[in-house]
């Protein structure tokens, strides 16, 4: 870090959040928390982001969520022949999960259903956005670019961190601080999700063949022209020094020679070949950040499980392949003693209708499921499981923005401040609770704050919260209902000292909203009536 | 039949692409389209067509022209990057014809470099000399190109006095520039030349009051004894002279005696061979097509046009084995992906400033890349059309990178042009005859595209992983249709060009697109 980046650091951090990591959480829990001076708080984002990786896993085509985590509590519903009885996980094959009685995974998943009652992963209910886009290049690049679905940008959200975090990138790297590509890809195309504001921030490796054939590795891929022509020997020479023409080359053959996979990973899992490249560069102590890997297969439209039996079928055999994946993957870094290290996030660009359709397959839907792998997730649910009552055009509705699950990844893993996170996303998102304890609050009378003004109430659509307190900034919205269970909902801060938040999708009922903000705790009691 | 027998079918587009790629820096996605279908020799007329010459560059800052003024020190460095970008642009926005690439192939065989001359107006009226003389009389040229300012300059013959002469230009005149190493002259031959080249200079160098440039023979300087030379010339002896026209008359008689060894013209044929059709010239090339075109050559008076026509619409350039065969030089990769898109300079006497933000990009690329125009490395020229792998020598591992690197930048925003990207993707793909099928998509746009063809599992590759990261393919006609019934939904737009984007950069890093 020179002299300049540092007092950059050192002024975001005025603006800073005070949760720095999942430690930070306890803090939230407890107490009010304590503020580090602007100069700890630069250190300590500094320090936080030596060693701190993602691994973003997209799930391309539309995963359908409602047959990957199901809901166990609405069975007669889901399994009813005109909602998807025609595709229905049988109850008694669904995987059970410690302490969620009321929710399951899709009987291929062992290794997520390990991984959760291992306290390593998380699920985040019904992530989406509003006004959800049905085209897969589109819901894509919405997912990806992090924007509005009204509004296009070129640049995607990852990339626009990393491009904050180390300008510049690629002309003035490599350095001694960053001697590697921020991001490395596998895949033939740089995903958009990684494209700064110029530059590509990742380096792409098309393939595990090129993988291979940089370290000195067998490679296994078809070729075009015949090598024994003019043009198929200059081809040939081409394809040669193009292997040592992948960018930070000899950094990434050094990692992968210095690094080791522990255990043995699945065969014919293409996921896991790429997974199992990622163990090996983080241990060889590649400094990258972010690793992205694709597996495609998900548009299921038709026969997504198989006639003869639900339970198995094109989208068991994808599901098998993630979850088998990243479990060898968890186990491999903990082997590794990697594990705290490293998060691992999937998502796919909508999940599909929540009624099946005739040819045993499902159309292009919205909210699904998002998992977050790692021993630094905290809250393993997120949100609960989609009212299968309440359907917007046979379509589950949202409860959490992803953007909320990006904010917690940059806020929460990576250290960013608020305003980074809010620079990335284009605008402040509430930090979805993935790697805070969410305290469980009862039905019991919250202690009035008589700073804070909450109006109307009883609500039935947008509410006002206003308050001086909000003027240092918001980090999260929380809204719980009596049975202390958290509902995600879509807020804004349209001056410094208010919030404003639509509650005309939640249930009549009584809730608890709690806001974070730089000067302390707001929890106000809020009626919705309809 | 005869290598060098006329192909007088009709060209496929897969022909017109090669003809394109070789003869001029690449062809537009509309040129192949246009010419598909007429016959070699009405395009290589076309090619050759004489061309007027092109207006003088223009300083940005003043907007005049900088070549007819004194030289300035303050702003040389400038300058000649202006002269260069110029040239650049030339090169992007010239029609189908030969010319530049014919005027870049002379930069490789006369050399001289900006580096060495430093001064800029020289620069400019040696390659504008390149140019006049490209497509004209070799034989003229060598006597115009070795009275050129800069030719005096970067090879001393402004120091070639008599009582002490210097040989430089005498031994790259004979060992470069017309007769070849094999051509048998001596050590003696070498200093007999530079007898007979004595008293020619240069004015002008560097001068910051005047602008008048030129190079000139001063009788006094000149050797006017006889000058007799080996067997390798015949025991030719030029008769010393003396006088004003001295000078003239024995360079005349001396690019005679030169001419009249049969390997000059086997030497420059196969320089051509190597820069229009490939590296390799094995015995049965050198019987079949290199001999007969130097016949030719000898034939017509060194006429260049002539020997240029026969090679080009011979049998042996469209031989589909010779397809690919050469490695892309950097300015056929830059200059040559804009062409494709049909992108063009603006012109410089309207939007200067634009003229230069596009081919000053264009130039520093190529530079980058290890082509710096106006400067090859050496007397040789680059590396890549006489060293051992020839045109392998542009590939290196950093090279390729900064290769796949421009294409990032084309499709992203690296480079723009009056706000927008240099080449538009989206607008050429709606010009397909059906891009809602990714096959076909894939397909019309490959082909045009590269020199070679694409194996079925490589073009699936394409389509299934690269452009559709394995969605079924019938998704790409579903986003394709939503974009073009509402093609002014931004979101809709950005859906397909994304994709298009993701494409066209895998494509531009393929090793099949390096060559040419």
């Amino acid at each position: 870090m020179n002299r300049r980046t540092f007092f950059q650091h050192a002024a975001t951090a005025a603006l800073a959040p005070v949760l720095i990591d999942g430690y930070g959480a306890t803090a939230f829990g407890s107490a009010l928390p304590t503020r580090p001076s602007p100069f700890m708080q630069a250190l300590l984002e500094v320090a936080d982001q030596t060693d701190r990786v993602l691994v973003v896993i997209q799930l391309q085509g539309g995963n359908d969520g409602l047959n990957t985590v199901i809901p166990l509590d609405q069975m007669s519903v889901y399994t009813a022949s005109t909602f998807r009885g025609n595709i229905a996980i049988p109850e008694a094959k669904v995987l059970k999960m410690n302490k969620y009685a009321q929710t399951g995974l899709h009987p291929a998943m062992t290794g997520f259903q390990q991984l959760f009652n291992a306290g390593k992963l998380s699920i985040v209910q019904g992530v989406s956005y509003p006004s959800p886009n049905f085209s897969h290049f589109r819901a894509s690049d919405i997912w990806m670019t992090a924007v509005d679905s009204d509004k296009t940008l070129t640049s995607g959200w990852a990339g626009r961190y990393l491009d904050k975090r180390f300008p510049n990138y690629p002309e003035n790297f490599p350095t001694a601080a960053m001697p590697d590509p921020p991001a490395i890809q596998i895949g033939a195309v740089t995903a958009t999700s990684l494209l700064g504001p110029i530059n590509s921030m990742a380096v792409v490796l098309s393939d595990p063949d090129t993988f291979a054939r940089l370290v000195g590795d067998k490679p296994n891929d078809p070729k075009g022209i015949d090598g024994s022509s003019y043009a198929g020997k200059q081809i040939d020479f081409i394809r040669q020094q193009q292997v040592s023409s992948v960018s930070y080359a000899g950094q990434i053959k050094a990692a992968a020679d210095k690094g080791k996979n522990s255990i043995t990973y699945p065969t014919s899992n293409p996921l896991a070949d790429q997974l199992k490249i990622i163990a090996r560069l983080i241990s060889g102590g590649l400094q990258t950040k972010l690793y992205y890997v694709t597996v495609g297969g998900f548009d299921t439209h038709a026969s997504q499980v198989d006639a003869t039996s639900t339970s198995t079928g094109t989208h068991a055999n994808l599901l098998r392949q993630l979850s088998d994946a990243v479990f060898s993957f968890q186990n491999d870094l903990a082997q590794l003693k990697l594990e705290d290290r490293v998060v691992g996030m999937t998502f796919s660009e909508f999940g599909r209708r929540a009624i099946s359709n005739g040819s045993l397959g499902t159309d292009h839907g919205t909210s699904a499921p998002m998992f977050i792998f790692g021993t630094a997730v905290k809250t393993q649910m997120v949100g609960q499981n989609p009212n299968l009552r309440d359907l917007d055009n046979n379509n589950l509705k949202m409860q959490t923005d992803f953007r909320q699950v990006y904010a917690a990844i940059l806020e929460d893993w990576f250290g960013a401040s608020v305003a980074t996170e809010t620079s990335v996303l284009t605008r402040d998102f509430p930090v979805a609770p993935v790697f805070r304890v969410t305290q469980l609050v009862t039905g019991t009378e919250p202690t009035a704050e008589p700073t804070a003004t909450l109006y109307p109430n009883p609500a039935s659509g947008a509410v006002m919260l206003e308050s001086d307190w909000l003027e240092p900034g918001v980090k999260s919205v929380q809204v719980f209902d009596m049975q202390g269970r958290q509902l995600s909902i879509y807020a804004a801060q349209p001056t410094a000292r208010q919030l404003r938040f639509d509650v005309s999708n939640l249930p009549m009922g009584t809730y608890i909203v709690r806001v974070e903000t730089g000067t302390g705790l707001l929890t106000k009691r809020l009626a919705v009536v309809r | 039949m005869a290598l060098l027998d006329a192909y007088t079918q009709p060209l496929s587009a897969a022909q017109v692409g090669h003809l394109l790629r070789r003869a001029t820096f690449g062809p537009a996605f509309g040129q192949i389209k246009s010419f598909t279908g007429q016959t070699a020799a009405q395009l290589v007329q076309k090619l050759l067509a004489d061309q007027p010459l092109p207006a003088a560059p223009l300083d940005l800052t003043t907007g005049q022209t900088f070549h007819d003024h004194p030289f300035s020190m303050v702003d040389a460095g400038k300058k000649e990057y202006y002269l260069k970008a110029w040239w650049v642009g030339l090169m992007l926005n010239q029609p189908a014809s030969i010319l530049e690439k014919m005027t870049l192939f002379w930069s490789n065989h006369f050399v001289t470099n900006a580096n060495t001359v430093n001064d800029y107006r020289f620069i400019y009226r040696y390659n504008n000399l390149l140019r006049q003389y490209a497509l004209g009389n070799f034989r003229a040229f060598v006597v115009a190109i070795s009275q050129d300012p800069a030719m005096l300059q970067f090879l001393n013959s402004n120091q070639n006095v008599v009582g002490k002469p210097n040989e430089n230009y005498a031994r790259e005149l004979q060992e470069l520039f017309t007769v070849g190493r094999n051509g048998g002259y001596t050590e003696e031959d070498v200093r007999t030349a530079a007898r007979a080249l004595t008293g020619w200079t240069d004015t002008g160098y560097r001068n910051q009051t005047s602008s008048d440039i030129s190079g000139f023979f001063r009788p006094g300087q000149h050797d006017t004894g006889d000058k007799t030379f080996s067997a390798a010339y015949q025991n030719t002896t030029i008769k010393g002279q003396s006088g004003a026209d001295a000078g003239l008359n024995e360079l005349r008689t001396l690019v005679d005696m030169l001419l009249t060894n049969p390997e000059t013209p086997r030497y420059i044929c196969r320089k051509l061979y190597r820069w229009f059709v490939n590296a390799e010239i094995p015995a049965t090339i050198e019987t079949n097509v290199i001999q007969p075109l130097a016949d030719q050559f000898r034939a017509g008076n060194f006429e260049i046009k002539p020997v240029l026509a026969t090679l080009l619409q011979s049998q042996h350039f469209y031989d589909t084995a010779l397809q690919g065969a050469v490695i892309k030089s950097p300015l056929d990769l830059v200059v040559g992906t804009l062409r494709f898109w049909g992108t063009t300079a603006p012109d410089a006497s309207k939007n200067l400033t634009g003229f230069y933000q596009l081919t000053g990009y264009l130039y520093n690329r190529c530079k980058e890349q290890q082509q710096d125009v106006l400067d090859p490395p050496t007397v040789f020229g680059w590396t890549a059309y006489y060293q051992t792998g020839y045109y392998q020598q542009w590939i290196n591992a950093s090279t390729l990178g900064l290769r796949g690197y421009f294409g990032d930048q084309l499709t992203t925003n690296g480079v723009k042009l009056n706000g927008k990207l240099a080449i538009d993707i989206l607008a050429l793909v709606k010009t397909l005859p059906d891009p809602s099928d990714p096959a076909k998509l894939m397909a019309d746009l490959t082909m045009p595209m590269l020199a070679v063809s694409l194996t079925p599992a490589q073009t699936d590759f394409l389509i299934d992983t690269v452009l559709l990261n394995n969605l079924p393919r019938y998704e790409w006609g579903v986003e394709w249709n939503e974009y073009t019934q509402s093609p002014n939904d931004a979101a809709k737009k950005q859906a397909v060009q994304m994709k298009l984007t993701g494409l066209m950069q895998y494509i531009f890093r393929m090793a099949e697109y390096q060559v040419g």
